[in-house]
């Protein structure tokens, strides 16, 4: 099983295992008594120089930059300076087998003309090499000169992922325990379980980000990811499941009960597989489980709602803003706020505010999802949804945290009600087309339900829908709301960056289910 | 020597000195440009160099591998000490050896062409006259809402050295465009069409405005889409679609997945698992291929290798590591170019055979499971009507097993997609469960 959620141009997929972060330490200390050479991230309240040094570079030569680079003219410009320490471990046949840690460092330099972007991007940060790529990225330009700021002062962000002990504090030799923790416990959970592969993956980026008018915004984001993949063999036939942890959470996030959590779900996953068969082909009612659900507003009315696509025509909700496309009782959203959250986001990769953006409200198409170009297009506020994969990229409107408020049903009746039709539980990638509308998820676990009852496990199925469609046809939402506690990547225009998603149960009156009619 | 090996000698020396064993270090220097235009102007332009080193570390029979692109000489000397300390806190694995220095040897000098200079020299003005030509193309239909055209191009260079004698240097250009076409249906509806082209050598390219009548073509194809039927039928696979169905089919191929008990390949090496229609090589030396090298990421020597003949497994993907957990013999962990043996008959005539059933264009999501081959994918297409291509079709999902559905394939075209490193043909297979209305 390959996990991975693409779409034409936007795609969601549970992020494949491996390659994240570590600081390079293997001995845990305080951030000042790092080795030689590799400096300490600067904190929250650092001050702004601290901040600069960081990349190496100063007021007078940010100002040098920039100049340089609205040379041309410009309706907007940035620098968007990164430094990310990445770390993975990873357990296989009870050894730790690999383990791995990069750096990733760099500046990316933008011109925006109108709708026309001038983009270029440099890893040395020597002060000829970023005037350099600011002479290519003005190049788009063909206005007169901008007048650069005369000084720079440092905005103020939110804190939705403070953490107690930075990444680059915690060594390899506390995680060992950890990852040796939950690969017993996988083991011990069922007899059949043959095979274990645990991943570790932690990290921390750090952004500053300067725009022509002479704010500058940091943030320092972690990021940590912890997978359980179980190989269960039995009667001869072998079955592979996994389950995995994701948030903006430090090292004692990681609690005994977490680990526990994630390798029953595991084993779990993996053991019902041996029962689990293909439900009937064709249409059907589905019933979208609370949480991991939430990938199909990701695809269903997700993408269609990031306003590039609208501004340029391209979205089948171009035209729907203000019109009734649900039931009264379905309110979706996009939050950046939720605390520690994967989608979580303090400042957005343009230094925008972040906020919870209402999608949908009460069935009316409320907002789209804007970054700096498209708020101007529109002559909207902003949604601070503007983010990039890294410095390599420009940005675009991408989704946080998608998730569907509580309606007024419960989960036992939404079962109740189906005659005949499926749950849908776990999932490993989902898909769609923005201006068609249609979209697809694949099941990975799931359940029958024939005359209002849990029959049978299913497993293995794509669910394909329209958009619009599928809106209309949410029939009840019950009162569980919730993120998944799983980890997310979406992907669009060749970019990834991390997301979250939830749901209430909910049911879909009706939706085409892949299956077979034996 | 080049800069680069120079470089890649020079880390494996500071990994040594830093008290590895052993030590594995690669450099790269890529430059991308891309322009895209959208509806008479550009849109943006990105152009860029970036480069980055990485290293493996064997420390006391434990292993770990680093990559950074901060190259600066301080750092970098830094960066690695920590790399080796961190890997010293690990655990002993006694299958991690160094790739054997045997595999290094014989290996192939032919041209492989790789590197075009004419990318290089492609100008600005010729960027934009090309996006501007497939604009113009992409928009020859009232009903068009929006066209993107995209010109990409890149450069790169790379070295390896290793501390048991292994260096190579290697280089390749890439030239490529696309386009995307919206077009209206009804009030809402936005039908999408694309197409693509890249090749190692600018002269092995359509012109760009062919690609932006193709992209045009298939969106308009789109108009009045319907779902299909719920049925079992034949299913003719486009090339292009057939890609990433036979791509799908090779993922658990490797050592790697069978040793963690993740793959339907497991104990069929010899044996049929596929049905005889089915032959496929893995060739690293095709000139101007995609794929196309002369070592691997483990300094393996390339060589041709049979995957499947007729069915039967012939070979698989096996590196270092997990060949020393099953005892077999490194082949090569990573593909090149896979070429699929093709047919007699080209789309038109497979159809006409068909009759019936479902031609599918493109896939829609999907996903598979490597340990038991069970899949479903969503599909576009249109309905096989009296042999001839019908009403297009949509918002349908084919579910069933990928050994079982390769050894339903009953016919294979003489007409594979040539713009990727998988040269899959024209695919038709019989009696397969679809999912619509």
């Amino acid at each position: 099983m390959q996990p991975l959620l693409t779409t034409r141009r936007g795609f969601v997929r549970g992020t494949a295992t491996g390659a994240v972060l570590l600081g390079a330490s293997g001995l845990t200390g305080c951030r000042r008594t790092a080795a030689p050479g590799i400096p300490m991230i600067p904190g929250e309240h650092s001050s702004l120089s601290d901040h600069l040094g960081f990349f190496s570079v100063d007021e007078p030569t940010i100002a040098r930059v920039m100049a340089e680079l609205t040379a041309r003219g410009a309706d907007a410009a940035d620098l968007y300076f990164q430094h990310s320490r990445d770390n993975s471990i990873t357990m296989e046949d009870g050894i730790i087998s690999r383990a791995s840690s990069s750096v990733d460092q760099g500046v990316g330099l933008r011109v925006v003309v109108g709708d026309q972007t001038g983009y270029a991007f440099t890893e040395d940060l020597s002060l000829a090499a970023m005037l350099a790529a600011a002479r290519t990225a003005a190049s788009i330009a063909h206005g007169g000169k901008v007048v650069p700021p005369v000084a720079y002062s440092h905005g103020q962000a939110a804190s939705y992922y403070p953490l107690t002990q930075p990444w680059a504090e915690v060594g390899v030799t506390q995680k060992l325990p950890r990852i040796a923790r939950l690969n017993a416990l996988a083991r011990a959970a069922d007899p059949a379980v043959e095979k274990v592969t645990v991943s570790w993956a932690d990290g921390e980026e750090a952004v500053l980000i300067v725009d022509m008018h002479g704010k500058i915004h940091t943030d320092l984001r972690p990021m940590t990811r912890l997978w359980c993949m179980v190989t269960a063999k039995k009667n001869g036939v072998t079955q592979a499941n996994s389950a995995n942890l994701a948030a903006r959470q430090g090292f004692d996030w990681y609690t005994d009960e977490r680990l526990q959590f994630v390798a029953a779900e595991a084993v779990k996953r993996t053991m019902i597989l041996f029962e689990a068969k293909r439900p009937p082909a064709g249409e059907l009612p589905v019933v979208l489980a609370a949480g991991a659900s939430g990938i199909l507003l990701h695809e269903a009315i997700g993408h269609g709602m990031e306003a590039d696509f609208n501004r340029k025509g391209t979205s089948i909700y171009a035209s729907m803003i203000g019109k009734k496309v649900a039931p009264d009782f379905v309110t979706i959203v996009d939050d950046a706020t939720q605390p520690g959250e994967r989608g979580a986001l303090n400042i957005d990769d343009e230094g925008n505010p972040t906020e919870k953006t209402i999608l949908v409200d009460h069935g009316v198409m409320a907002s789209y999802l804007h970054d700096s170009i498209s708020a101007r297009h529109y002559k909207h506020r902003g949604t601070g949804s503007g983010r990039r994969e890294s410095f390599r990229h420009a940005p675009l409107p991408r989704m946080r945290s998608t998730y569907m408020e509580n309606g007024p049903h419960t989960r036992d009746e939404i079962i109740a009600s189906v005659k005949k039709g499926i749950i849908a539980e776990t999932f490993t990638n989902g898909q769609v087309q923005i201006g068609a509308g249609d979209f697809t998820f694949y099941i990975k676990n799931g359940w029958l339900i024939e005359d209002g009852k849990i029959t049978a496990p299913i497993k293995d199925i794509n669910i394909i829908g329209n958009g619009p469609e599928a809106l209309r046809n949410v029939t009840m939402v019950a009162n569980d709301t919730k993120l998944d506690f799983g980890g997310w990547t979406c992907g669009k225009d060749g970019q990834s960056v991390p997301v979250s998603q939830g749901m209430p149960t909910t049911l879909v009156s009706k939706m085409t289910v892949g299956g077979e009619n034996v | 020597m080049s800069e680069l090996l120079h470089s890649a000698t020079a880390a494996v020396e500071m990994a040594r000195k830093a008290g590895a064993q052993d030590a594995w270090a690669s450099l790269s220097r890529d430059r991308s440009v891309s322009y895209t235009f959208r509806d008479g102007k550009i849109e943006k332009v990105e152009e860029s160099t970036s480069r980055g080193l990485g290293i493996s570390l064997y420390v006391d029979d434990r292993y770990s591998t680093h990559s950074t692109t901060d190259l600066r000489p301080d750092r970098l000397q830094a960066f690695i000490a920590e790399a080796v300390a961190l890997t010293r806190a690990l655990q002993p694995d006694p299958h991690r050896k160094i790739p054997d220095p045997a595999l290094f040897k014989d290996r192939p000098t032919t041209d492989l062409e790789r590197n075009d200079p004419a990318v290089a020299r492609i100008t600005r003005e010729q960027r934009e006259a090309w996006c501007a030509e497939m604009d113009t193309r992409a928009h020859a239909d009232k009903r068009v809402i929006s066209a993107e055209s995209s010109l990409f191009s890149g450069e790169s260079q790379g070295a390896s050295a290793s501390s048991n004698g292994f260096s190579g240097t290697w280089d390749g250009a890439y030239v490529g465009y696309s386009a995307n076409v919206t077009v209206r249906e009804g009030e809402d509806k936005r039908p999408e069409g694309s197409a693509s082209a890249v090749g190692r050598f600018l002269a092995g390219l359509p012109e760009p405005g062919k690609i932006a009548d193709k992209a045009l073509g298939r969106a308009l194809e789109r108009l009045g889409s319907k779902k299909g039927p719920t049925l079992r039928a034949t299913m003719v696979v486009d090339p292009e679609a057939a890609v990433s169905l036979i791509s799908r089919a090779l993922g658990p191929a490797s050592a790697a997945a069978i040793q963690q008990g993740r793959s339907y390949w497991a104990g069929k090496l010899g044996q049929p698992l596929f049905g005889d229609k089915l032959t496929i090589t893995d060739d690293p030396l095709i000139p101007r291929g995609l794929a196309s090298r002369h070592f691997d990421g483990e300094g393996i020597s390339a060589k041709r290798m049979p995957v499947l003949e007729r069915g039967v497994v012939k070979n698989l993907y096996v590196d270092t590591y997990y060949g020393r957990k099953l005892g077999m013999a490194p082949t090569t962990g990573s593909a090149s170019n896979r070429v699929v043996a093709l047919g007699e008959h080209d789309l038109a005539a497979l159809l006409a055979q068909a009759g019936s059933g479902i031609y599918v264009t493109s896939w829609l999501g999907g996903n598979s499971d490597s340990t038991t081959g069970d899949f479903s994918l969503g599909l576009r297409g249109h309905l096989i009507e009296n042999g001839k291509i019908g009403a297009p079709i949509g918002e349908m999902n084919v579910t069933g097993n990928l050994p079982a559905l390769y050894r339903s394939l009953s016919a294979v075209g003489n007409d594979p997609y040539p713009y990727s490193s998988l040269r899959a043909p024209t695919l038709v297979f019989s009696d397969v469960q679809f999912s619509g209305a």
